[in-house]
């Protein structure tokens, strides 16, 4: 098969960077933690939120306010499932895979919902409203199946249901009081729709996503070619 | 001293080591990947495991522990007996070096580490040839991660050696681990490659053919190499590096133990500074000027020549900081016996910037050349007129001086046209250097010099450390290497030898006799 | 005979997340009171009643404050509230309805173990949680309880709330440490352990939300009281859970000691399997402590007598943290028991386990990143019909030479996975093998081919790859 050699001298589109309302939340925190680099999670998640992703500048932004080098915020990026290095939909559907949720359909409603929306793991629709990703037990196995929809927690789902509830429009909200510390400031938001149009959704499966389907896309995968 | 007993057989060992570190310098050879003793202990491989004697948790007695220990993050304690020969280590170690061949490509006709790959050594020799997995291998991509580094990901066996290189060592940070699991890559962040000025390091530390240094990729199979040690010309701090070369030149340079300097680093201009050894433009005959004509002359006619032209007054030689403590010995030697009122001055010690000092203490210096401290330590002693190169040129300029004897042998063009032009007035200008210049132009005698790899002597640091070199190469079709041509100058009978030059010299400048010799350390890119 | 519900006193009540609701019923007063005690008093008394941690590890709360150095200036306490094993959701119902009383908790092991800061790493996942929680400890601010000079005892603690971002190993104490401190989450080699050298360096306790949050119980109701819950070596009330295809699913509280068959069929629990089911396997600890067989099987004959050789039901496993060992279990986990239930194939259950190693691996140690790939990916061949009985103990193999425990790792992930997959394979091989048997008889070869060409053409290889049952050639010990 033929090697790609993948060039990391130069960069290409690094995508959108944090803008200063988000620095200003991130330095909000930093009276947390002893260390500047603590604050790591907390400034992925109000980033993630206010880009829909962590693109690569947004990465540089980070590194630069917590004084790290850019490659740490990339690790860190990379280690954990939840963050996104591509754009996503405005509806993150995170469907449970663990033993309880598959010994009761979860398999099956993983299936469905790529059937439904037309969309592999970590994609996105065309029209930007919904990206689809596994994850492990959610913690409400006594209601299995389960699945999110951004915050929100849908328990004992049924295929039945299904249509109805992507169509709720409620369906990612939730009822009750919130705490905006990990928000996005000011409820900054991308324009989803845009961004999926921008980047297209059907990409091209991470570099080695075809030679053994861990039955996981990996997400940074996406990286290595761009 | 500890004492420890490994297999058996008691050793004593340093203190504050762990055991295997006391294992490896005590000959035992214990498979490793992630321990490096320059870096910090992540025992995460688990391929050093060994067996070791606890007290049972309630009889007390001593028996060894149903568990493995890692040895590389086990100290060593006076009286402790551990095992790497038993049954369950061994048999660790062979799942171990199962599992990296999982998903390794073995591609080692094709890799430049086959031949000094940890992983084909430790497959031979703990493993199995073979991975029992039918399954697919996942294969990773090649990256192109700096200007003299490639990443051939798929090779990779996540010792995270290079990783903490570039934090701890470098401080620079710029390799991460990626993605998580068997997944995991190194990798790093794009657009800013791999590229502090000691990076060049972690191509060695990598026990694996995945970090691959440009200058040698698909350059020679290390086995056509012979390794020389040496010491590194391209700064003044005496680093300690190997040469590996062959018929077809000088390949590699690298670095090669030191506790007092370089420990086990060495800068990337230290590495990939010596090309110009390789040079086909050298200069490789004798010249001299007679009667305005350039004409090729033999070795055998220029002693006499440089007798009599150097027998006057007004005779002046120029000792660079780029000779041996041997060379520079001789020629200031011979300066004596033909003009005992020579000048005798240091030659020019280039200089770039500011000496630069990296988190755990390694340091660039500014000076580039590798002996200015046992030249200048020669010519004190030799006492007499002495001037520094600049004034030199200026007494070459107003007529004081009438014949100069100029040995250059930097790396690259050194002189600038003024002192070139200052030079050119005298009646008898001799230059002994490696590549024609400014100055070869307008001598009346060339003579082609020999890089450090084709020489052997020492060279006193910049911290006064005096410190052997061995000869590389031979010295090019042509030459005549200095050491010999000084010692024929000044009549010493037989072939030159630096250790011979070093005792005479030692007799009367006692603090350059000794050279030192870094401490033994096992092979840790193994 | 309902047990008395106390950590779950709330569950169900009307605002119970809310600092009046938890007030009424008497919250803070242990707190107050332990204030008032001496650190060293207030010590003594956790280790009395030998509470041992909840997180999975089973160690006594009290021994391990004590392992803080005398002489120290900073300390931190992490609260465990990454709750990632599948299938476990204590922690989730505690936080969801009475996070007052894990912080109440919080306040009086901080106390105890002279802690400034105290952080509650609560995993991404946990949404709604999150927003609960925070909200109770602003609320906890308010009320004085946190902040400076807490109820006039001239005792500080701050208390934040951390979120994850989706790691299974983030739960391991010093994984946590890591990715609290904002790095990747990979666990740390021990010594230093995290109670001399632990977060930003400093001593550190790291405990799981449950075991914090029956503190103040203790403090309320006496040790004698705590004692007298529970067998033997297993003190106190804890949370089971229970998931998969029973009539009830749920968390429910009792003390510690019953057994895997009450918490399925038991009135105050499970109620027993959907559709009158039989239980084929069950996992009772959490998935990681190891499957039991089920009442599929034939009754062992001699009670009381556990033979894991032959297949017999295993259900009389009692879920405390002794017994448990008798089944060849790794522990009493989480106590939270999945059922798998007589017409699932196991070959499925088999790869699902097997993926969660694999994806939640962090990649340290060698056997743990290699071994779980591979045993995924081998069970995924063996649910898709092309298994070898080989396969089988390979997986045996690999799942004996990974682990904390034989000293082949730095945390306990692999020993988690060891477990279960290890006894599937041993407890269930009899199923195995027939699914084995009905395969079509080339499958196995037709498959690796077809993944793996270069498999069949390296000539060490040849042959051997498509045995059907290939012999090791790593003679396994024992
Ligand atoms: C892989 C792994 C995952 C763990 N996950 C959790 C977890 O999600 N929650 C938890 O409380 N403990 C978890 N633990 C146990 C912790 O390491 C630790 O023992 C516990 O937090 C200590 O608290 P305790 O003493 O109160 O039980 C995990 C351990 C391992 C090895
Ligand atoms: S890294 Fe070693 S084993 Fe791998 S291809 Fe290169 S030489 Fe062969
Ligand atoms: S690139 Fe080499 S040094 Fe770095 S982790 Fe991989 S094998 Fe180790
Ligand atoms: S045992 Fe596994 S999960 Fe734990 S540190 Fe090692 S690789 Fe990571
Ligand atoms: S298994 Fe799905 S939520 Fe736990
Ligand atoms: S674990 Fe000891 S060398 Fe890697």
């Amino acid at each position: 098969m033929a090697w790609n050699v993948v060039d990391r001298n130069t960069a290409g589109d690094l995508g959108p960077g944090i803008s200063d309302a988000v620095r200003q939340k991130i330095r909000g925190f930093f009276d947390r933690y002893p260390t500047r680099r603590a604050v790591m999670l907390p400034a992925l998640h109000i980033t993630q939120e206010a880009l829909g992703y962590v693109s690569l500048q947004a990465m540089r932004d980070v590194a630069e306010e917590l004084e790290v080098p850019p490659s740490d915020v990339l690790d860190v990026v990379s280690f954990y499932t939840h963050f996104w290095t591509h754009p996503r939909g405005e509806k993150t559907i995170m469907v449970c895979r663990s033993l309880s949720c598959e010994l009761l359909g979860g398999r099956e409603l993983v299936e469905a919902l790529k059937e439904k929306l037309g969309i592999g793991e970590h994609e996105t629709t065309p029209d930007g409203r919904f990206s689809l990703m596994t994850e492990e037990c959610l913690a409400a196995c006594d209601h299995a199946p389960c699945m999110m929809i951004n915050e929100k927690m849908h328990k004992c789902v049924r295929l039945d249901q299904l249509d109805q509830l992507l169509d709720d429009p409620d369906n990612d909200r939730l009822d009750m009081p919130r705490s905006d510390l990990y928000d996005a400031p000011g409820g900054e938001k991308p324009d989803y729709a845009a961004l999926a149009r921008q980047h297209g959704h059907h990409d091209e499966p991470a570099a080695n996503a075809e030679d053994d389907d861990l039955g996981y896309t990996s997400d940074v995968g996406e990286m290595k070619d761009s | 001293m500890p004492k420890i007993i490994i297999d058996g057989k008691e050793i004593e060992c340093r203190d504050g080591i762990p055991v295997l570190q006391a294992a490896l310098e005590a000959g035992w050879d214990v498979p490793h990947y992630c321990y490096h003793p320059g870096l910090s202990v992540v025992a995460s491989c688990r391929l050093c495991l060994m067996e070791q004697k606890m007290p049972h948790p309630q009889t007390k007695e001593m028996g060894w522990a149903p568990k493995l220990f890692p040895s590389c993050q086990t100290p060593v304690k006076d009286g402790m007996e551990v095992r790497f020969h038993s049954e369950s280590v061994e048999n660790n170690q062979k799942h171990v070096m199962e599992y990296y061949l999982l998903n390794h490509p073995l591609d080692c006709p094709v890799c430049d580490k086959a031949g000094e790959c940890s992983l084909q050594d430790y497959s031979e020799k703990f493993g199995n040839a073979t991975s029992r997995m039918v399954e697919d291998k996942h294969k990773n991509p090649k990256k192109d991660i700096g200007p003299k580094t490639l990443l051939y990901q798929d090779r990779c066996v996540l010792c995270t050696r290079c990783v903490r290189f570039a934090d701890e060592i470098a401080g620079t940070g710029e390799l991460a681990v990626v993605e998580r699991g068997s997944r995991g890559e190194i990798d790093v962040f794009p657009g800013e490659p791999l590229a502090n000025d000691l990076q060049g390091n972690v191509v060695d530390l990598c026990p694996v053919g995945c970090l691959l240094d440009k200058q040698f990729l698909f350059r020679q199979r290390v086995w056509n190499l012979q390794t020389v040690p040496s010491v590194s010309p391209a700064d003044s701090s005496g680093a300690c590096i190997w040469i590996d070369a062959n018929d077809a030149g000088v390949h590699r340079v690298r670095p090669r133990f030191n506790e007092r300097v370089n420990e086990w680093w060495i800068s990337d201009e230290q590495r990939h500074g010596f090309e110009y050894v390789n040079r086909e433009d050298r200069l490789t005959r004798p010249r001299i000027r007679e009667n305005g004509q350039v004409r090729g002359a033999s070795w055998e006619e220029i002693p006499a020549h440089l007798r009599a032209a150097f027998a006057g007054d007004g005779s002046a030689f120029v000792i660079s900081p780029m000779l041996s403590n041997e060379e520079a010995w001789l020629l200031a030697t011979f300066a004596r016996q033909v003009a005992p009122n020579a000048v005798l001055a240091c030659g020019h010690v280039p200089v770039e910037g500011q000496d630069r000092s990296f988190p755990k203490g390694f340091t660039i210096r500014a000076e580039k050349a590798p002996n200015r401290g046992g030249v200048e330590r020669i010519l004190a002693h030799f006492g007499g007129p002495q001037m520094s190169f600049d004034e030199l040129c200026g007494q070459a300029a107003d007529g004081t001086l009438k014949a100069v004897y100029v040995y250059g042998g930097y790396p690259a063009a050194w002189i600038t046209p003024a002192q070139a032009e200052q030079l050119s007035r005298l009646d008898c200008l001799v230059v002994h250097d490696l590549f024609d210049g400014p100055l070869t132009e307008r001598a009346d005698l060339v003579l082609p010099a020999a890089p450090w790899t084709e020489r052997e002597g020492s060279f006193t640091n910049c911290d006064g450390l005096v410190q052997a070199f061995e000869r590389a190469r031979p010295p090019r079709s042509g030459i005549k290497a200095e050491g010999q041509f000084f010692q024929e100058l000044c009549g010493l009978p037989g072939l030159f030898r630096s250790a011979k030059i070093r005792t005479m010299l030692g007799e009367s400048i006692a603090d350059l006799a000794e050279t030192f010799q870094p401490r033994k350390e096992p092979e840790h890119a193994h | 005979m309902p047990y008395e519900q106390i950590l779950m006193r709330n569950v169900g009540v009307k605002n119970s997340q809310s600092l009046k609701v938890y007030q009424q019923a008497g919250g803070y007063a242990s707190a107050e009171k332990a204030l008032k005690m001496s650190v060293e008093d207030l010590v003594e008394f956790v280790k009395g009643g030998n509470v041992r941690g909840r997180g999975g590890a089973g160690f006594p709360a009290g021994i391990k404050w004590g392992f803080l150095p005398k002489e120290r200036e900073t300390t931190y306490l992490c609260v465990n509230a990454d709750e990632s094993e599948p299938p476990t959701f204590c922690n989730r119902v505690l936080m969801e309805h009475d996070p007052h009383m894990m912080l109440e908790g919080i306040l009086i092991a901080g106390y105890a173990t002279r802690t400034n800061v105290a952080y509650i790493y609560m995993r991404g996942e946990f949404t709604e949680q999150f927003h609960i929680v925070q909200k109770a400890v602003e609320q906890a601010y308010e009320a004085g309880y946190f902040g400076t000079n807490i109820l006039g005892s001239g005792y500080d603690l701050e208390c934040y709330v951390h979120r994850g971002a989706g790691a299974y190993v983030c739960g391991e104490e010093t994984g946590l440490i890591e990715s609290l401190e904002g790095k990747r989450g990979w666990p740390r080699i021990k010594p230093p352990f995290p109670a001399i050298a632990g977060a930003f360096g400093k001593p550190t306790v790291v405990n799981n939300v449950e075991t914090l949050a029956v503190l103040p119980h203790i403090i309320e109701r006496g040790l004698d009281w705590w004692n007298g819950l529970g067998t033997a070596n297993s003190k106190g009330t804890k949370m089971y859970c229970i998931s998969g295809p029973v009539n009830r699913p749920g968390c429910y509280e009792a003390p510690l000691g019953i057994s895997t068959r009450e918490l399925i069929y038991g009135e105050d629990f499970g109620q027993g399997m959907r559709d009158g089911m039989k239980v084929k396997a069950c996992s009772p600890g959490g998935l990681s402590m190891g499957f039991l067989r089920g009442d599929l099987f034939p009754e062992n004959p001699s009670k009381g007598e556990v033979d894991l050789t032959s297949d017999y039901d295993e259900l009389d496993c009692i879920l405390d943290f002794d017994d448990v060992r008798r089944y060849d279990l790794l522990g009493l986990g989480t106590a939270a028991a999945v059922v798998v239930a007589e017409d699932t194939d196991i070959r499925r259950v088999l790869t699902n386990v097997c993926r969660f190693y694999a994806l939640e691996s962090c990649g340290q140690c060698t056997q743990c990143r290699e071994g779980t790939a591979w045993m995924y990916k081998i069970a995924q061949r063996i649910e898709a019909g092309a298994g070898r009985s080989f396969d089988l103990d390979l997986i045996e193999e690999v799942t004996k030479n990974m682990g904390m425990m034989p000293g082949m790792s730095i945390c306990g992930l692999p020993d988690g996975a060891a477990w279960p997959i290890r006894t599937l394979v041993q407890k269930f091989r009899a199923e195995f093998e027939q699914h084995l048997a009905a395969q079509a008889p080339n499958a196995a070869a037709e498959r690796i081919i077809a993944t793996n060409p270069a498999a069949y053409d390296l000539p060490v290889l040849q042959g051997r790859a498509l045995q059907p049952s290939g012999g090791t050639y790593l003679v396994p010990k024992d």
